[in-house]
């Protein structure tokens, strides 16, 4: 894990989301897109959309945590990275460096 | 003046020669035919609807005729042309009614963009709307058909008309479409129902029409308020149950329904958003007991 690792929303002002309790749906403008996110995936999401300039991983897992109320361990670690991974590939976000 | 009005050998005049416009909804139609059965149907099917003068703007211009060129020798079968153009490819005669319902569906979802539409029935109670998304299959026009012989007003069997950016949804009360064992079901649930002929062999089975209550024809310009969302699942021998179902998971079955949502783009994002937002959402099992999916229904409104 490479914890200084920041990422970005991909087009942030392209997406529209909306909360329905623990869920999170998104349109993508640019990719004619709609997602559903459940919780880890909403959390990791809207972290990243409140910082237009980029949230390095390891602050990432911290607000994860607080929000989850659980550890930041390196099983979340590994969990929120994955869901970085998931949500690149749906063309939400990408990484900085 | 309603279609009741207008003299079967007049109707038959129009069906056959300048056409015959009548208001569905928020749309007029114009429909010609020379086949004695789409005319019975009609007849029997929309003669609460309001009859327009002939030379009336008609947003859509449809026939169902017997097609011309070498498939004319082919048996007897019937084509359905919208602004006399033939989309679709011909079906034996027999299914000319339904034919004209399926093509009438088309019009609509591929030409009012200015609705968001959804694959859904759509009943109303108290000014509350209950949409009914699902995928062919599922009961969802058995149960619509249930629910309006029990009270309940009918917006529509198969296609929801949302308007964007508005919470509302804009009624198209029009023939309730019934297929194989749910004729039956149906007939016998509903006895005072007026049920058109059943056609046999159709892709979908047996097809059978149910006329639209005249209190719900007469209310087509009423919009109303969407309250509940349910998901209904129809599976024979199962017990009927109302559960719980997450915002996130209806606003996604919504999305999977809709006809035009990419047309859209944001707009319907939001606009679909917006009622999961303001809606009860629901996922509904039964497995034929209609009395008791329809007190499930009632239930839901008290509560």
């Amino acid at each position: 894990m490479n914890g200084n690792r920041t990422w970005r929303a991909l087009a942030p002002e392209a997406i529209a989301s909306r909360t329905f309790d623990d869920e999170l749906v998104l349109y993508n403008d640019v990719t004619g897109s709609t997602h559903h996110l459940s919780v880890l995936g909403r959390s990791v999401m809207l972290a990243v959309l409140a910082h237009p300039c980029g949230v390095a991983l390891d602050a990432l897992v911290r607000r994860v945590a607080d929000d989850s109320g659980i550890d930041a361990d390196d099983a979340l670690a590994q969990s929120v990275e994955r869901t970085l991974a998931e949500l690149s590939e749906l063309r939400l976000v990408t990484p900085t460096i | 003046m309603i279609l009741a009005d207008l003299a079967p050998s007049e109707m038959r005049r129009r069906l056959s020669g300048p056409g015959l416009r009548v208001r569905l909804g928020p749309v007029a139609v114009q429909i010609r035919s020379p086949f004695a059965s789409v005319a019975s149907a009609i007849a029997l099917h929309y003669a609460e609807h309001d009859l327009l003068d002939p030379s009336a703007f008609a947003d859509f211009r449809v026939s169902v005729d017997p097609p011309f060129g070498a498939r004319r020798f082919v048996g007897k079968q019937a084509l359905f042309k919208f602004d006399g153009m033939a989309n679709f490819r011909p079906l034996p005669a027999t299914q000319a009614f339904p034919l004209l319902e399926w093509g009438l569906n088309w019009c609509v979802t591929s030409q009012c963009h200015q609705y968001l539409i959804i694959h859904a029935a759509v009943v109303e109670r108290g000014g509350k709307a209950l949409l009914l998304p699902a995928p062919p299959a599922s009961g969802k026009s058995t149960l619509c058909a249930a629910l309006v012989a029990r009270g309940w007003r009918l917006l529509s069997d198969e296609l929801a008309l949302i308007e964007l950016g508005r919470r509302s949804v804009v009624p198209m009360p029009r023939p309730i479409s019934l297929k194989n064992k749910s004729i039956g079901a149906i007939a016998r649930f509903w006895p005072d129902a007026a049920i058109g002929d059943v056609v046999p062999d159709t892709l979908k089975g047996s097809v059978a029409h149910v006329r639209p209550p005249g209190d719900s024809v007469r209310r087509g310009g009423e919009a109303a308020v969407p309250a509940w969302v349910v998901l209904p699942r129809y599976a024979e021998g199962e017990a009927t149950e109302l559960a719980a179902l997450s915002k996130g998971e209806a606003f996604m079955q919504l999305v999977d329904s809709a006809f035009n949502y990419s047309v859209h783009g944001r707009a319907g994002f939001e606009t679909l958003a917006d009622l999961v937002d303001a809606c009860e959402c629901r996922a509904f099992t039964y497995g034929g007991a209609l009395d008791e999916a329809v007190g499930a229904f009632d239930d839901l409104v008290k509560t």
